[in-house]
């Protein structure tokens, strides 16, 4: 079972089974203690006043596509149109919850649909020469393939 | 609740691009489909996820938009499919 972990020394969170052995922020060797979920939703929301835009989250999915297989849809106006619906659910329902697919209510079943999810393993993507992710928001790259919007 | 229903979401681009189909079925057949919008309406969603042991094991394994329901026969298709399709699955 997943749990939170936090580095002694730069307060970094991890999710997962087990810590990284070395942190990647401070890159301290076994940094990481063991907390509870309401320290981590303390430690992650301390700076609350920051605002994390449409455009700040463009930023964030183009970078992360950089060095994958996949890029962020050329077609701007349904980024534009993912994107208001990504930032309601997020407004509405508390994530970033893809507007293509609902809820179950069960959080660990509605943690893999927020956005980006793990979409590499969706009959929409694997194997297909053209594939993208359910909702389109991240196509598979081609030789021919438009740099990201 | 009709006999066709389409659970829908307001900002999918799937959801937008197939309105004029069902549309068109609507006008073609004289069928009437009742469009349910799933992310700004509770009781839409909740009814929705009722439905989760038949739509599920047809898409992928989870609940997703366009979602479009036989009632009657339980009959389920969800995404962007061709007009035939979609008109097959309103006929039969």
């Amino acid at each position: 079972m997943k749990k939170f972990w936090r580095c002694y020394v730069c307060n970094d969170i991890h999710y997962g089974v087990k810590p990284p052995e070395i942190c990647p922020t401070c890159a301290v060797k076994n940094a990481y203690v063991l907390i509870s979920a309401r320290e981590a939703k303390t430690i992650c929301g301390a700076p609350a006043e920051a605002d994390f835009s449409k455009d700040d989250f463009l930023t964030a999915i183009q970078k992360f596509t950089e060095d994958n297989e996949f890029m962020v849809n050329p077609d701007r106006a349904k980024v534009d149109l993912l994107f208001d619906g990504i930032f309601s659910n997020e407004r509405n329902h508390g994530l970033k919850y893809c507007p293509c697919r609902l809820m179950c209510k069960e959080l660990e079943e509605d943690l893999k649909i927020v956005c980006p999810c793990n979409f590499q393993i969706h009959e929409t993507y694997k194997g297909l020469d053209k594939g993208e992710c359910w909702c389109g928001l991240f196509i598979k790259r081609s030789k021919t393939s438009e740099v990201n919007p | 609740m009709k006999k066709h229903v389409m659970f829908h979401g307001r900002e999918c681009p799937h959801c937008k691009a197939m309105m004029p189909l069902v549309d068109r079925l609507e006008k073609e057949t004289g069928l009437s489909i009742e469009r349910l919008e799933v992310w700004h309406d509770e009781k839409n969603a909740d009814l929705m996820r009722s439905y989760r042991p038949i739509f599920t094991p047809k898409c992928g394994g989870q609940l997703r938009v366009p979602t479009f329901f036989n009632t009657e026969t339980n009959d389920a298709i969800c995404g962007e499919v061709e007009y035939e399709k979609l008109k097959d699955w309103a006929t039969k």
